[in-house]
């Protein structure tokens, strides 16, 4: 530390890079990301420390340390520690061990004794004649001149980049949210592309009826790449969820991405819609249920999300057809996106589970937070019950609830198709249903893994959200 | 001379009673679901009203006002001596008529109400009659049909048998229960009641169980864990009342074997379609002329049998990969953990809909689907618990004294950790029904020829404008279902809650 206080700047950039390629070195994910973004320069590194070490002769060090321990009956007295040891554990249980398996316990275990000491013994020698090498010591003396840390800048930037991100928490932390949601979009991909392709049904013949001979089949087959091997279709298939680019579907002949870039916004819109009002709705009753527990206020609305909760979004949808549209024609039966009298209905049918869950959510956290310690201490301190609400409990009670709102959104989305074929939405979700008969496998795919990027998409600013909001995990981040 | 009491103290009197609270909810309900039957038996086309429902709907408002009047007298009671009077204990005996109108609600609450100390014993003694007597009422109704199932008088004859038997067991209940030890004698009736569980009644078997463990106790009261969390639940009316409605639906499951007759909710008959609600079609009869009544006890199977699979296999599985996750960390946790997140991505329903996509609707093919979306939560929910528990220091003690990973796991991770996961299990295990009965509605669920309460509200929700109880009436069970579940989920997670420890 003396040393970077009062380096020369050209130390002074070389030390916290140190630094923070030390600390890379030691996760053994980021060490192999670290030698493979900077390969060139990693290389370079290890030519030189692979010669250093050999030229301070660290291998006739080791074979010297070891041939000593070895004369001097290290090992022999360290086995008949390890066997006197075992023998007492045997002993105390009460068994009765065969001598093999016991003889082989003591040299497993005495040879790891060993070998560690030997390691230590090595270490200390080196050190004692004053010239330990590492790895990342040698990184830092070539990069300490100007004109190496300049080539290294230019044949090794992927790897700075890499550093840069790993050096501040919050880089670090989005970085490696954004990694995980790519890599569960390959594999929900994957996943949903490998269950399509290993059904029994038979698109070809669903859709060119009984009469369909053996050659309108395989040339149906031919056009739409299904006589590919698995790995061919595989890689075509995630090209294709990449480039937006799904081929046509099966049946009507249209390009698969426009038509879900047609349907997928009403259904969006919908969810988006309905997540609000659900939330504007819930938390002031989940807040104020909470405030009077046991209540006949508390009672009732809790029973109401319960029920909530219970009902089917079907029947709810039909239920409200019969008495709002048939019997009092108030509002239209089916969606029509000009009307948005006849968006009410959805939306309402779309938002109960939601609004019953973040309710009940909203209640069960918010009580288990104004019983902690810290209320007890806001309100000796003299403040105001709706200050102590307002300012302590109902900002640390949102935690939980962001990620309710976060999960069922999700399941929102999935569960539209529902709601979307009672009320006649041409949506994302009866899209899929449409075409699950057949089946038509792009049409499906693209459906439902679109669906899941997006609920990915919505979980990672959710995440990002909380690492903002929440100090706790703020902290947290920044011990790494 | 009147002791003034403060504001404070009297809410204690009034909460420290359960037969308080239990009197004020069963009003509240009552006079709540006379109105619906009011509301239900009002047909716009006459502009009067069923003469069926509105009897009801009178004898549910009679005895609300009795229930009110006593919940009165309770409240006075209370106020004044803090405890409840013998007096008022005895009108309890009076409310115990309301079950002939059907009413649970007052019932229950009135055999709370005649007894001054309660155990679990008695609690689930009386449930266990009441759901006998429901699934006797229920089958009853088929004495209106033009015919009944060939084992229908046998069937009947079991059901009376068993109810006369556990009649005879709650009446020595009450009189033995509040003893620290049990006569010897209780060990016979705790047999016959094991048997009569045979009717599907599994309250009957969970009370001799339990008449069982107190015999083997002895005297020593202290209880196992278990016996804590029946003695808790026991306390919680709505819970109870959810757990009655879920038995009763399981009991009348297997009795329709013998009672009910599969050919009237499957064969068409096409002199009675889409008749209205009457005493031969209870709730009337669909296109196809089938009883709409039968189908849904029918429905009830699938559904029961449906979602309690579609919960029990991810809970299985889902476990065990959250304990073995929880348990080795690591590496095996990020690998189980990141193959589990992609799975979790996907909303269980838009999943289920792929995999019915890929595979065919049928009804194993919606039970796997249903059971792979839920796997993730209970691998989490597991992992999360088993985190826990592998820190604590009886685990730490079964490492040092030599006991290899698999027993430690299974002997003293795993049982330790499995609340939540109880507790998450019968939250979610409506959510399995609402999904069953939703692809179904969409065609991808159950086979459309099952009467399954899905498949029933699909071909109803044709007849919506004209006919809309074909479709009223399934979305009712399953709603009740659900509702069940949900009430016995909360009351279980309550009773299971550490905290209140």
């Amino acid at each position: 530390m003396v040393e970077y206080v009062t380096a020369p700047s050209r130390r002074g950039i070389a030390q916290p890079l140190t630094a923070v390629f030390r600390k890379m070195l030691r996760h053994p994910v980021y060490r192999y990301l670290l030698f493979l973004s900077g390969a060139p320069i990693t290389l370079i590194v290890l030519v030189c420390y692979q010669y250093r070490r050999s030229k301070l002769g660290y291998r006739t060090i080791a074979a010297e340390v070891e041939n000593e321990l070895r004369q001097s009956g290290d090992y022999e007295s360290l086995a008949a520690e390890v066997r006197q040891q075992q023998q007492r554990k045997h002993r105390f249980f009460g068994r009765q061990p065969d001598e093999k398996q016991l003889e082989r316990e003591v040299a497993h275990l005495a040879s790891l004794k060993f070998n560690a000491r030997v390691k230590e013994r090595i270490e200390r020698n080196i050190a004692e004649r004053g010239r330990k090498i590492t790895f990342e010591d040698t990184y830092r003396q070539l990069i300490e001149s100007p004109l190496l840390f300049l080539l290294s800048l230019l044949l090794g930037w992927p790897m700075y980049i890499l550093m840069g991100i790993y050096a501040n928490p919050y880089l670090k932390y989005i970085a490696e949210r954004l990694v995980m949601a790519i890599f569960v979009i390959f594999g929900v991909a994957f996943l949903v592309f490998t269950l399509l392709y290993l059904s029994p049904m038979n698109p070809a013949a669903n859709l060119l009826g009984e009469t369909a001979t053996d050659e309108q089949i395989a040339s149906f087959n031919r056009l739409y790449g299904l006589d590919q091997p698995y790995l061919v279709q595989l890689w075509d298939s995630l090209k294709g969820i990449l480039t937006f680019d799904l081929g046509k579907s099966f049946a009507g002949n249209e390009q698969v991405t426009e038509a879900i870039a047609g349907k997928f916004p009403v259904t969006l819109t919908l969810t988006v819609v309905s997540t609000l009002i659900a939330v504007l709705i819930a938390l002031p009753i989940g807040i104020i249920s909470a405030t009077r527990p046991n209540s006949f206020f508390d009672y009732t609305f809790m029973f109401i999300a319960l029920l909530g909760l219970s009902i089917p979004n079907f029947w709810q949808g039909l239920i409200f057809i019969l008495n709002f549209s048939i019997k009092q024609s108030w509002l239209p039966a089916t969606y029509n996106p000009e009307n948005w009298l006849s968006a009410v209905m959805p939306i309402v049918v779309l938002g109960t589970g939601l609004t019953a869950a973040v309710a009940r959510m909203t209640r069960s956290s918010t009580l288990e937070v104004i019983h902690e310690d810290y209320i007890t201490t806001a309100k000796a301190k003299g403040l105001s019950r709706r200050t102590v609400l307002w300012r302590h409990a109902v900002g640390n009670a949102l935690i939980p609830i962001v990620t309710v709102i976060g999960l069922q959104f999700g399941g929102m989305l999935g569960g539209a198709a529902v709601t979307e074929k009672v009320f006649n939405i041409s949506g994302i979700g009866s899209y899929i249903v449409d075409k699950q008969i057949i089946p038509d496998i792009p049409s499906i795919m693209g459906g439902v893994v679109y669906t899941a990027i997006t609920i990915s998409v919505v979980n990672v600013l959710v995440d990002l959200l909380y690492a903002f909001l929440d100090p706790r995990i703020r902290s947290k981040m920044k011990q790494y | 001379m009147k002791p003034i009491i403060t504001d404070q103290q009297r809410q204690f009197r009034l909460k420290s009673a359960p037969e308080y609270s239990q009197a004020s909810f069963a009003w509240i309900v009552s006079i709540a679901l006379s109105l619906l039957l009011l509301l239900g038996g009002y047909r716009s086309e006459t502009g009067d009203f069923s003469p069926v429902l509105l009897t009801l709907s009178g004898a549910y408002l009679v005895f609300a006002l009795l229930q009110l009047a006593v919940w009165a007298r309770i409240r006075l009671d209370l106020i004044r001596d803090g405890s409840i009077r013998g007096g008022t204990r005895v009108l309890g005996y009076g409310l115990m008529l309301s079950l002939l109108s059907g009413n649970v609600f007052i019932a229950t609450a009135a055999f709370q109400l005649v007894r001054a100390k309660k155990n679990a014993a008695y609690t689930l003694a009386v449930y266990t009659l009441l759901t006998t007597l429901l699934v006797f009422a229920v089958s009853a109704l088929n004495l209106y049909k033009p015919y009944v199932a060939n084992s229908f008088l046998t069937g009947m004859a079991l059901l009376l048998v068993a109810a006369v038997i556990q009649l005879g067991a709650l009446l020595f209940l009450a009189k033995v229960a509040d003893r620290s030890v049990l006569p010897r004698s209780t060990a016979i009736i705790a047999v016959i009641l094991i048997l009569t569980a045979l009717t599907g009644n599994v309250f009957a078997l969970l009370l001799g169980l339990l008449l069982i463990a107190r015999l083997r106790d002895g005297g020593g009261s202290a209880g196992s864990k278990t016996g804590q969390v029946i003695d808790r639940l026991s306390r919680s009316s709505t819970s109870m009342l959810g757990l009655l409605f879920i038995l009763f639906l399981f009991a009348l499951s297997v009795t329709s074997y013998w009672t009910f007759d599969y050919s009237l909710a499957i064969e068409n008959n096409y002199s009675a379609i889409l008749q209205p609600p009457s005493l031969a079609y209870p709730l009337g009869t669909d296109n196809f002329g089938r009883d709409l009544f039968s189908r849904i006890v029918f429905g009830a199977r699938i559904s029961l049998i449906v979602g309690l699979l579609s919960t029990i296999i991810p809970v299985v599985i889902g476990g065990l990969l959250g304990a073995l996750s929880g348990y080795y960390g690591r590496h095996t946790d990020n690998i189980i953990m990141r193959a589990l997140d992609i799975l979790y991505a996907i909303p269980g329903i838009l999943l289920a809909i792929a995999i019915i996509a890929a595979f065919g609707a049928s009804t194993v093919n919606l039970v796997i689907a249903l059971s792979v979306g839920a796997i993730p939560t209970y691998a989490r929910t597991m992992r999360a618990n088993v985190m826990l528990v592998s820190t604590l220091e009886y685990v730490q003690a079964a490492r040092a004294i030599g006991s290899s990973d698999w027993v430690i796991l299974t002997k003293h991770v795993v049982p330790n950790s499995l609340a939540p996961m109880i507790v998450k299990s019968s939250l979610t295990i409506g959510t399995a029904v609402i999904s069953t009965s939703s692809l179904s509605y969409l065609g991808l669920g159950v086979e459309p020829h099952i009467p399954e309460w899905g498949n029933i509200l699909k071909l109803g929700s044709a007849y919506l404008e004209t006919h809309a109880y074909t479709a009223i009436y399934p979305g009712i069970a399953i709603i009740a279902l659900v509702l069940a579940f949900n009430f016995l989920g909360d009351g279980l997670r309550d009773a299971m809650d550490p905290k209140l420890d």
